[in-house]
Parts: structure tokens; C-alpha cells; sequence
């Protein structure tokens, strides 16, 4: 999708064992399925339904998305932070594309 | 009948099609007359909703915060924070957080999988909710025992659509 | 009824001296938190938009050169440029929208296909130039050759129109602060737009609003960029004059 684009909002820097929330927006229609569009046809099913984020490897949250969740949708979480290391946020949407956005989270 | 994915996942099957729905419509006011044999005609109890969840246990009330405005300005984005009092260490721990919007077309809403590497038990997030109903949230603890609470909601009807 | 004058008494507070004159801006009538979310850039979805702007605004198309070739260091060079649309153009002795001047720069200096008003391109941009002057005071030129466009603007405000005869006056000035079923009714200015609406799913143009208004009343709806629409936009500007412009606005 041309027009996919995520926003995490996260500090840069944490201390070891600190708490850091995530928050993250992101740009995507979430069509729910059975909507008739301007042209009068009917739009299929078309959403976001996993965001999985790793950090330095390990997977640190996941969210299962359904019909019931906004366009645009927003989450916000929270991990522990203990070393230096990339998140790596990835969404799969229906039909099998995934988009992935990274972020650096150094651990002083 | 086995499933290759646990009952937690499936899709309702209970859920009547549009047109079983319509043909109930037209089946006469008797209907209309009997509100509640109407709406567990048409809707999976939230109860029974919950039970998928848990696999059949249970869950108790309380433990969980639960914030949602009772009065939605638009349902297209709703939002909720939820919080879980836990230590979120290894031997105790919030597994999962799940979202069912009792009168969505599809009431399951979003599941938010936690471990011990999220430091705390608090998650935000973007509903959609197709009407004024009852929200509920199940979550899921490393001991095997669950936790519910549940809002009433009511989603006003915006004044200046424009069908776009 | 408590409930609405507590309302009314919170936003006269918040707005010192109300009086049934005095133009607040579209956040006041929002519930606090959308009031937060609006200011808050990672919560706020039409940072979306703006952020594609932004990428636009650097981006080169074919020979064309990119918008920030001429416009360097836009933060600094095109602050506030917003707060001055729309604007007659000197060139033409029109009047144009921010929108317009987009899509002229677009055609006649880039020498690119037009973005077309409501494409993602075309509202992207607009938020980006607009959030450049967030938090600024509306200053649009309402005399001198934009007289005659602010006098045709009144009159679209003025005018009864549609099948339910009303003005836009009689909502947006006789009944501010009333409800219209989960609305509360503004004053109606524009100055959030383009705006990020929970109704749309998205970012949308004033003249997409101004289109949802001329539905609400059975009223003929002009077609985005129409000459009443661009006159009525400047009224509204001119009525908002001194109002910080907040788009991306977050609204119902």
C-alpha cells in the first residue's frame, strides 16, 4: 500500500531495566469488508491484523487486530529495557504484505 | 470436528448470515415484541463470547482497569487504556488482554499478547464500535486464571455526515 | 441542560470574556481529551498526512525541480505562509486557496499533472504548509482587490439556502454551543483544516466539510475548489482573523 507510513514515539535512550513506553500510529484504511465506495462497488475486507515488534531479537509484544480496530490505528505498550538494541516493528496485512519499521533503543 | 487453531481463534460460526438476519426481520413484529429473544437470536451472549476466550473457565471480576469514555463522540475511534495490576516476572504475569464489543459485527476486537519483558500490564489502543453496547475485557494470567470488566457504552451518531 | 451550561460555563472560562460574539476557534468545542490529542503529534492522525507532505516537499518528480528547491528551509521561509489564504493571486486577479497555490506551483513551475483537490498528494502537502504555521494567528487580506471576494463570501454566509432554508449564520452564529445530535455547534471556522475527522477516516479539505455542510442542509454542494467555496473560505478566515490556525485539527 503506497501510502503506509507508521509514527513511534519512543525515548532514544533508557536505562537499564527502566519501563519505556511505545507508542505507535499508523496510516492504513483498515477496511473492514462490505463498504460500497464512491464508484459503487463494494470494498473487500482489507485490514492490518498483526503488529509483532522484536527488540534486539526477542519478540516483546504482539497485537491481534480484528474489524473492530480504527483506521489509522493507534497502540501504546510498554518493555523493559535491557541492552542496546533495534525494535522491530512489523504488520501483516491481509493478503500477506508486511511493512516493517525499525527503531534504536540505546541502553545506558 | 478438530480444528487446526484453537477455539480462541475461530471465527464465530454461531453468527447468523445478512440474509438469515433479514429473513428474521421480515418473520413479523412478533419479534420486535420479544426484545430479548430478538437480540440472542441474532447475537452471541457476551457470556458465551467471554467463554471462548477462556476456553470455558470463568473469569473474575476486578484487577483490571478499564478506561473508555462512556459516551463515544464517534465510534469509528474509541479510545481505551487498560491496565493490570502485576508484578510481570516470569513465575506471574499477564499472558494476554483481550477486546470483545458485544454488538460488533465481529465482536472479538483485538488481542494485545504480553510477557515479562513488558515491565508493566498497560496497553492503549483504537476501537471501532459499531454501537452503544457492552465492552469487555478478558485477560489472561501466567497462573492459568482469568480476569474480566466490562463498561457500558454509548457511541452518539455524529450530526454532519456526508457518506464519504 | 446542567450538563450543557457547565459546558458553556467551562469554555467561556477557558476563553476569558465570551461573549455570543467572540469567535472560538474549532478545539473549543471539542471534549478535553480530543482537545489533547489534537496538539499531541504522536497521536494526532493527521501527522500522517503531514509527514507524507513533508516527504513530497523534497521529493522530485521527473526534471521538475522539488518544492523545497525554491523553498529552502521551509520551517523558516514558509511559517505563517498559511495564515494568509487564501489570497488573491497577483497574477490572475483571482482568488486562491492554499490548495490553489499548490497545484499552481505544481503545474506552471514544476510543469507536472495536477495532484487534483482531496488526492492524497494534493492534502498531504497542504497539511505539511499548514502545520508550518500552527499555533499562528489567521491574517488573510480582506481589503483592496480581496473586498469584492470577502463580500460574495459573506453573502454564501448570509444566503438561506437548500431545502431545509438555512444560512450558515443561523447555525454557526445564532446557535454556538447547542447540540445537533453528538454535536455541539461551532462557529465554524476552518481554521483546523486540512483536518483529521473520526466521521471520515481521514484527512480531509475545508471544501470537503463545506461539502458535508451543504448536505446537511439539502443544499446544492459546489464542487471542491467552486468560487463560492473559495469566497465563503475567505470569509470564514477573515472571521477567524487573530485565531491560531491548528491543522492538522483533529475533529468529530
Amino acid at each position: 500500500m503506497a501510502n503506509f507510513n507508521a509514527r513511534i514515539t519512543m525515548p532514544a535512550e533508557a536505562k537499564a531495566g527502566e519501563i519505556v513506553e511505545i507508542r505507535v500510529l499508523v496510516r492504513h484504511p483498515m477496511d473492514r469488508g462490505g463498504q460500497v465506495d464512491a464508484e459503487g462497488r463494494i470494498v473487500p475486507r482489507k485490514i492490518l491484523n498483526r503488529l509483532t515488534v522484536t527488540y534486539a531479537g526477542e519478540p516483546v509484544f504482539r497485537f491481534d487486530m480484528h474489524t473492530g480496530i480504527s483506521a489509522n490505528p493507534f497502540v501504546s505498550f510498554t518493555t523493559r529495557a535491557v541492552e542496546t538494541g533495534d525494535l522491530v516493528f512489523e504488520w501483516r496485512e491481509d493478503g500477506g504484505a508486511v511493512f516493517t519499521r525499525t527503531a534504536r533503543l540505546v541502553v545506558t | 470436528m478438530s480444528s487446526p487453531i484453537s477455539r480462541a481463534c475461530a471465527r464465530p460460526e454461531r453468527e447468523p448470515s445478512r440474509r438469515q438476519l433479514l429473513a428474521a426481520g421480515s418473520a413479523g413484529l412478533a419479534l420486535a415484541a420479544l426484545p430479548d429473544a430478538a437480540r440472542s437470536a441474532t447475537q452471541t451472549p457476551l457470556a458465551e463470547l467471554i467463554a471462548r476466550v477462556t476456553e470455558g473457565a470463568t473469569p473474575m471480576r476486578g484487577g483490571i482497569v478499564f478506561d473508555i469514555p462512556q459516551l463515544v463522540e464517534n465510534g469509528n475511534s474509541v479510545d481505551v487504556a487498560i491496565g493490570i495490576d502485576s508484578p510481570m516476572t516470569e513465575a506471574d504475569h499477564v499472558r494476554w488482554i483481550h477486546v470483545i464489543a458485544e454488538k460488533n459485527p465481529y465482536p472479538n476486537v483485538a488481542r494485545f499478547h504480553l510477557s515479562p519483558r513488558s515491565g508493566r500490564a498497560r496497553i492503549s489502543a483504537t476501537l471501532r464500535l459499531a454501537t452503544s453496547q457492552k465492552v469487555a475485557v478478558v485477560a489472561a494470567l501466567s497462573n492459568g486464571s482469568y480476569f474480566m470488566a466490562d463498561a457500558d457504552i454509548v457511541v452518539t451518531l455524529s450530526a454532519c455526515i456526508d457518506g464519504g | 441542560m446542567t450538563t450543557r451550561a457547565a459546558l458553556f460555563i467551562g469554555l467561556s472560562l477557558a476563553t476569558t470574556v465570551a461573549t455570543a460574539q467572540e469567535i472560538r476557534p474549532g478545539s473549543a468545542f471539542l471534549s478535553p481529551e480530543m482537545r489533547r490529542q489534537q496538539s499531541d503529534e504522536a497521536r494526532n492522525p493527521g501527522f500522517l498526512w503531514v509527514e507524507q507532505g513533508e516527504e513530497l516537499f523534497s521529493r522530485r518528480s521527473g526534471e521538475a525541480p522539488a518544492c523545497i528547491t525554491c523553498h529552502a528551509d521551509p520551517e523558516r521561509s514558509l511559517k505563517g505562509a498559511a495564515t494568509r489564504y487564501p489570497q488573491v493571486d497577483a497574477g490572475s486577479g483571482k482568488l486562491i486557496n492554499l490548495e490553489g497555490r499548490i497545484e499552481q506551483c505544481r503545474t506552471q513551475r514544476q510543469r507536472q499533472p495536477a495532484f487534483g483537490y482531496e488526492s492524497p498528494e494534493l492534502l498531504g502537502l497542504t497539511a505539511y504548509l499548514a502545520s508550518l504555521s500552527r499555533g499562528l494567528p489567521m491574517s488573510v487580506t480582506t481589503d483592496g482587490a480581496a473586498k469584492p471576494y470577502l463580500d460574495a463570501g459573506k453573502a454564501v454566509y448570509e444566503r438561506r439556502q437548500g431545502q431545509l432554508n438555512l444560512s450558515c449564520r443561523q447555525c454557526h452564529d445564532d446557535l454556538v454551543g447547542e447540540k445537533l445530535r453528538g454535536d455541539t455547534i461551532s462557529h465554524g471556522v476552518g481554521t483546523g483544516y486540512p483536518a483529521y475527522r473520526l466521521e471520515w477516516n481521514e484527512v480531509g479539505s475545508l471544501h470537503r466539510r463545506l461539502r458535508a455542510c451543504s448536505l446537511g442542509v439539502r443544499a446544492t454542494q459546489f464542487d471542491y475548489g467552486a468560487p463560492e467555496y473559495l469566497a465563503l473560505e475567505l470569509y470564514l478566515a477573515a472571521r477567524a482573523k487573530g485565531l491560531p490556525l491548528e491543522s492538522p485539527g483533529l475533529r468529530r
